[in-house]
């Protein structure tokens, strides 16, 4: 008896050491805050203070605001796009730098440097390439494409949030893709060459499912960064031109903070979280289904 | 936040580049000088009024902080500048941080029920007539301003001269038309029109709200006309009379239209350099286009929004408080808001602080045009004594774009630039403006 209660109490010890600590800044700055953000929505917070609840008055008024379905279509556009183009380049990335070839360690690490700049100067280096850089190229070359600056306008505004984010985070897919495509064991893809299996077969019928954790992780990665975008948004496009591409994140800040509405901005916050939640849940049930044991 | 906004957009990349070195809130730190005393009472003032004079009130407090007799240190907390109010206040109330002094407008209604009442101290009672209406909410006197500003079209007098426009003869728009026209005909574009939305937003927004009907309370009748849905922005003649201004702006307009944020800087630029006669902007630009050109003189005019020289307001420039300042009542000691008042007063009524106040930038000055009875020291650039001749002749229209709620003018900001694309009409611009105020 002796014996189990002391392993009992130095298993406490060792919790307490290695656990305690983090478990305790996760409740501070995580959990309380999360709570206390839910208990203020159905309060008339002002930022300061509160007087009264009102129910899910805020929820209603969020949800009767134009301008906050804008918002979430906007970023089911713009999370769209990302997801299927960051993907598509973090693959080919990938599968271009695990060719054996001189230099492929170089191409690696210059294709992932752009994720390790952060959001708001990336925003400003972007914002100067779409403003003097690429119109001066253009016109040089006489090239159409880049010729107005596509912040300007609504569109191209758009699309240059996605081409910005694109560049940003397949560098940081590629690695994991690399990752999935090494983890394949060289026996299974020997035995295909044998049989007579070509590279596109190979990749579509060996490579990929065998390394279907590796887009489970980056779809995953992808659609939470995506939605949750907010500082390139604001260095990029600070939600303009004309709050035409405003993100779900911008919004509920320009809500909270920029129009003083907090108990909306809150309500806003908490249903952006649902949906996100939602949304990565049913991704991560999708992909399992798809990945082979082996 | 539209003053404290319209410089900070220019300074994007320096407000970011500092936001992710700052990191939160710093104090400057100055040793206080008053070496006798038992306790020095330590005053947080937030930010540093407007970004342009930045350097000239840290100067400020530093020699506040080296000589008073107080017994108070005035600490700066600085933070990002265009960050909106809220975001940086609500954090430090919540924190059980706040400042003790800070500045602002559209959110008076909002921080009335947490700052002090300046109800019968000296300092309310030396500030100008009219200036402290603004504050006085429900008969408290929630804020002291802090300085009037002027917006307006701007113009290189250099250029005008060579073109033979005499700015005080423009009175009404087909005025300003032949104006462009002898200044296009130097060789030069007219006017350069800026797409920021704060400048589109609030100020150019407020020309005609200004210049709506002749009496204050039927201007603000207005407002309360378009919060209700009752007021139709197209068949107000007024209106469709500033659409009209807008229009020839735009038309005679240096670029072809461009909601750059970078144009803020452009302007100076084209100004400041004669490349262009005319500006829409106001006199916290005129520190920006002295660097420019150290020996040009640049004033300011009326933007006339009418054909008929009578038309009330076609001869006005707007004319405003920016800022004014409060104390927070809720979280502070009776001991820092007496020195937060000594500091204040030091600045408002004593030789030295008043040359810090009104003083010329390259003396170190903030330049700010005195409201206050017993000023010494006035500002004596060009465009300083063009306002207070529009002051003197009682030539000046309200800033009813302190009246718009907080974040009103992002909206109105971003319905006037869809305007200026090209990318709404009339009908549809006078909607959008309608509908910023439903919410």
């Amino acid at each position: 008896m002796a014996r189990t209660t002391a392993k009992r109490i130095a298993n406490i010890k060792n919790f307490a050491i290695f656990g305690l600590i983090p478990l305790m800044i996760f409740a501070l700055v995580l959990v309380t805050p999360f709570i206390r953000g839910i208990f203020y929505t159905f309060t008339d917070w002002n930022g300061f203070e509160y007087e009264e609840f009102v129910g899910f008055a805020n929820y209603e008024a969020s949800l009767a605001d134009e301008t906050f379905w804008k918002a979430i279509w906007m970023t089911f556009g713009y999370v769209g796009a990302s997801l299927v183009l960051v993907n598509l380049v973090g693959f080919g990335l990938a599968l271009l730098v695990t060719i054996p070839m001189r230099g492929a360690n170089i191409l690696r690490t210059a294709f992932f440097v752009p994720n390790l700049i952060g959001g708001v100067i990336l925003g400003l280096i972007w914002q100067f390439l779409f403003d003097q850089a690429l119109p001066t190229i253009s016109e040089n070359f006489n090239l159409p494409i880049f010729q107005e600056n596509w912040l300007l306008k609504p569109d191209t505004a758009f699309w240059s949030l996605v081409i910005v984010t694109v560049w940003q985070m397949s560098g940081y897919m590629m690695i994991i893709y690399v990752t999935g495509l090494m983890s394949i064991e060289k026996d299974v893809l020997e035995a295909a060459l044998i049989d007579g299996s070509t590279g596109w077969r190979t990749l579509t019928q060996i490579k990929i499912p065998l390394m279907a954790s590796a887009f489970t992780i980056s779809l995953f990665l992808t659609l939470r960064n995506t939605f949750m975008a907010y500082d390139v948004n604001l260095a990029l496009t600070g939600g303009g031109p004309y709050r035409s591409t405003e993100l779900i994140s911008l919004h509920v800040f320009k809500e909270a903070f920029g129009f003083g509405f907090f108990g909306t901005g809150q309500a806003q916050a908490v249903l952006m979280f649902l949906i996100i939640a939602v949304a990565a849940i049913t991704q991560v049930i999708i992909s399992k289904r798809t990945e082979v044991q082996r | 936040m539209s003053v404290m906004r319209r410089r900070a957009l220019g300074f994007t990349g320096v407000a970011l580049a500092s936001a992710l070195v700052l990191s939160g809130c710093a104090a400057s730190e100055t040793d206080s000088g008053s070496a006798s005393c038992d306790v020095v009472t330590e005053v947080t003032w937030l930010n540093t009024i407007k970004i342009e004079i930045q350097e000239q009130f840290v100067a400020a407090v530093d020699e506040y902080n080296a000589t008073n007799t107080d017994c108070v240190k005035i600490s700066i907390i600085e933070y990002p500048q265009g960050e909106p109010f809220f975001s940086v206040a609500t954090p430090l109330y919540e924190a059980g941080n706040a400042p003790v002094v800070m500045t602002v407008l559209q959110e008076l209604p909002d921080m009335a029920d947490r700052v002090m009442d300046w109800t019968g101290t000296d300092l309310a009672a030396l500030a100008a007539d009219g200036t402290l209406d603004k504050a006085n909410i429900n008969g408290k006197q929630v804020g002291i301003p802090v300085t009037a500003e002027a917006f307006g079209l701007l113009y290189n007098k250099a250029v005008l001269d060579e073109a033979g426009v005499d700015p005080t003869a423009i009175k009404t728009r087909d005025d300003l038309e032949a104006a462009f026209q002898a200044v296009e005909a130097t060789g030069r574009s007219a006017v350069h029109f800026s797409g920021l939305w704060w400048s589109l937003g609030a100020h150019f927004t407020n020309v005609y709200h200004a210049t709506a009907a002749a009496e204050q309370a039927d201007r603000l009748a207005i407002l309360d006309g378009l919060k209700a849905g009752s007021k139709d922005l197209m068949a107000d003649p007024v209106f469709t009379n500033w659409l009209d201004t807008f229009d020839l702006l735009k038309e005679y307009s240096i670029d072809s239209a461009s909601i750059a944020d970078t144009d803020y800087d452009q302007g100076v630029e084209n100004l400041g350099t004669g490349e262009v006669g005319f500006w829409f902007m106001g006199n916290w630009a005129e520190p920006n286009l002295l660097q420019t050109d150290p020996a040009g003189s640049f004033g300011v005019m009326p933007v006339p929004i009418s054909n008929d020289a009578s038309a009330y307001g076609n001869d006005g420039i707007s004319v405003g408080v920016p800022f004014y300042i409060i104390i927070d009542e809720e979280q502070s000691t009776p001991e820092e808001r007496a020195g937060a008042m000594a500091f204040i007063s030091w600045l408002l009524t004593t030789p030295e602080g008043q040359a810090r106040w009104s003083g010329p930038i390259e003396n170190d000055g903030m330049n700010f045009i005195p409201v206050y009875d017993g000023f010494t020291v006035e500002p004596t650039t060009y465009m300083s004594q063009d306002i207070a001749k529009y002051i003197a002749a009682g030539k000046s229209l309200a800033w009813i774009n302190s009246y718009y709620p907080t974040g009103l003018q992002d909206v109105y900001g971003a319905a006037a630039q869809k305007y200026y694309d090209g990318v709404s009409n009339r009908a549809t611009f006078a909607k959008e403006l309608a509908a910023a105020w439903a919410e």
